[in-house]
């Protein structure tokens, strides 16, 4: 003889039902709660994917980059670029990259005529294109031959285009670069991003259309005249192995440079794990941070079912007079408290979901909701109903018949 | 006729504080099957206390008391319950309805309790709320229903696990006299149809209907001849 489970579920949803005011009262904690878990956790997983497709974006996770350690305060002896001979020697140490692209970076100004533009000019060999997986929408990028030659031809980015020449074609044109004349060869593929999150630029890869290639060699011995290159990337077979290379470029570079850390090798799949481990942390902290406000819910319900029980108590004493066991009683008003926390879990994630959109216009970041954090949020709130509905179902059980049945 | 219930020297007391207060002192009774039996007394005279007892509500503190051949102060509280389920109908003066839950799911609650399916549970409160009368009344809250109304739903309730015996306590107690004379005439009905019906009141009037009473007074029965 026994009460199912369903009967208790059937029973506890009429009386949820039955008292709708108070049923709704009771859930708001645990509505704000599972609310505040979906809209936190679909914050994280934007910003997360948002991070991701920025790595993906500037060359993938295999991409490690060598450039110079700003926080490193210089020591006379130690050179902070790199000279053609030791770019070499390193290039020679791992050939087990797949590319690596050495660069020189300036600032100048450009000029076609009347119309001017100004923007970074980069000195570099071919593999930059397959580091960046940038190629130009017109004409061609810095060739092997280029190299050699020396050769004065450029590669712009789509704005420099835009501000020189507008809707005109601007391949095989002549344009001045710093004190240069330089041919240009290519207009690089105009790049964008969805810039949601940050103030400022619609695009988040405005700067680089901003961004002009000039073949390397042409850099060294036409334009800053100096053997000094500044920064140099490297594309490893794929991301698996780019931590491993990283380190071997790290303890190189170190050894070139006694020891001195002039330089910050970064490896993009280290920098992803790094960010995932980051954003563990995040939820983890966010998630404690709703737990609180559901932890406040579940006292709440506590206090609200122990006045119920209070209220109900004839009822208990009806129930166990027409043959009700303790058990009966302990799973009827257990089960409620967790059926009410369920359903404030659920209404928490309809209303969370309701107003991500929202959320996301005010911060301006893509919130991304997932199941699993739905799985999570109902989880949890039925977790509170249990360990908060324990107490007032024991203390319903405990109740004498007949002192039950007098109360009035 | 087969004995239901046998009680010897049964004595009840309530602690209150540092003082014990007796309110059965030593009861003797025996209960027929098919027997109409009144008890009757004045307010704190124990009548209460002692259909508690007999109703499996309430234990007593010493004595016999066998119920359909069992001894029940040896038996464990979880099959009291029971004994509450399928052997006793219970039926009080002031109803004891679930007021949110219409008069068939109140009727169904003991068969719940004894897990039967929906479908036999509807069939079996149907079946009884037809007896007392009240089969246009199905889906109508207690509340809906007059005095007379409920208490029948309540003696349906007390029927429809068919029970050894149906306790009353005081179950004219709330209605007018036609009500009133109404439920007893359903009693009487229940009884010639072989239910073996006991109920506690002070009304002689009510105890009229008996076929047996029995006068409690301080704790004490005073006669039990059978009328």
């Amino acid at each position: 003889m026994a009460i199912s489970l369903k009967e208790s579920i059937i029973v506890g949803l009429s009386d949820f039902w039955s008292r709708k005011i108070r049923s709704l009262v009771t859930i708001v904690g645990i509505v704000l709660g599972t609310m505040s878990i979906i809209v936190v956790l679909s914050l994280v997983k934007g910003i997360n994917k948002k991070t991701l497709e920025w790595m993906m974006e500037r060359g993938g996770l295999s991409k490690i980059s060598v450039y110079r350690n700003w926080n490193y305060e210089k020591q006379a002896d130690v050179k902070n670029y790199f000279t053609l001979k030791e770019i070499n020697l390193i290039r020679s140490l791992v050939p087990e990259a797949k590319y690596f692209n050495p660069q020189i970076r300036e600032w100048v100004n450009y000029s076609y005529g009347e119309n001017t533009s100004r923007g970074s000019i980069y000195g570099v060999i071919p593999d930059f294109k397959k580091i960046e997986e940038w190629d130009v929408e017109a004409g061609r990028f810095i060739s092997g031959f280029d190299i050699k030659q020396n050769s004065d031809v450029i590669a712009i980015g789509t704005k420099v285009k835009e501000e020189l020449f507008g809707n005109k074609k601007a391949v095989g044109q002549f344009i001045t670069a710093g004190k240069r004349r330089v041919q240009i060869i290519g207009v690089m593929q105009h790049r964008f991003m969805d810039n949601s999150g940050n103030i400022g630029n619609d695009n988040a890869l405005a700067y680089l259309n901003r961004r002009t290639f000039v073949p390397l060699s042409t850099m060294i011995h036409k334009g800053t005249g100096e053997d000094r290159i500044s920064s140099f990337t490297v594309k490893a077979k794929d991301a698996e192995s780019a931590p491993e290379l990283r380190q071997k470029l790290e303890a190189i570079i170190l050894n070139l440079r006694f020891g001195e850390p002039v330089f910050t090798i970064e490896s993009a799949q280290e920098e992803a794990e790094k960010m995932a481990e980051n954003a563990k942390k995040f939820r983890i902290i966010f998630f404690l941070i709703s737990a609180i406000s559901l932890l406040v819910g579940g006292i709440v319900i506590m206090n609200i079912m122990l006045a119920s029980i209070q209220e109900r108590t004839r009822e208990i004493g009806i129930r166990l007079t027409v043959g009700a066991r303790r058990i009966d009683i302990f799973v009827q008003f257990l089960v409620q408290t967790i059926l009410v926390t369920t359903i404030g879990g659920i209404l928490g994630i309809v209303s969370g979901l309701s107003i991500l959109d929202i959320v996301s216009k005010y911060l301006n970041i893509k919130l991304i909701a997932g199941f699993s954090m739905m799985i999570i949020a109902i989880t949890v709130s039925a977790g509170i109903g249990f360990i908060f509905g324990i107490s007032p179902a024991i203390k319903a059980s405990k109740l004498d018949p007949v002192v039950a049945l007098r109360h009035e | 006729m087969d004995r239901i219930i046998e009680i010897k020297n049964l004595k009840k007391e309530y602690k209150m504080g540092k003082v014990t207060v007796p309110a059965l002192n030593g009861v003797d009774i025996e209960i027929y099957e098919g027997e109409f039996l009144a008890i009757m007394g004045p307010s704190g005279s124990g009548k209460s206390t002692l259909m508690h007892i007999i109703g499996c509500l309430d234990t007593a503190s010493s004595g016999i008391y066998f119920f359909n051949n069992e001894e029940v102060s040896k038996i464990k509280k979880r099959k009291l319950a029971v004994i509450r389920n399928e052997q006793v109908g219970f039926v009080f003066q002031t109803f004891n309805l679930l007021p949110h839950l219409n008069i068939q799911k109140n009727v169904e609650l003991p068969l719940t309790y004894a897990g039967y399916s929906k479908k036999k549970r509807v069939a079996l409160a149907r079946k009884v709320l037809a007896e007392v009368g009240l089969s246009d009344r199905l889906k109508h809250k207690p509340s809906e229903l007059s005095g007379g109304q409920r208490q029948r739903v309540a003696i349906a309730r007390a029927l429809v696990n068919s029970p050894s015996v149906i306790l009353a306590d005081e179950p004219t107690g709330n209605l007018d006299t036609a009500s009133g004379s109404d439920i007893l005439t359903i009693f009487s009905d229940l009884n010639y149809k072989g239910n073996t019906i006991i109920i506690v009141t002070h009304d002689p009037a009510v105890a009229k209907r008996a076929n047996r009473v029995i006068n409690i007074v301080d704790g004490l029965i005073q006669n039990g001849d059978i009328s």
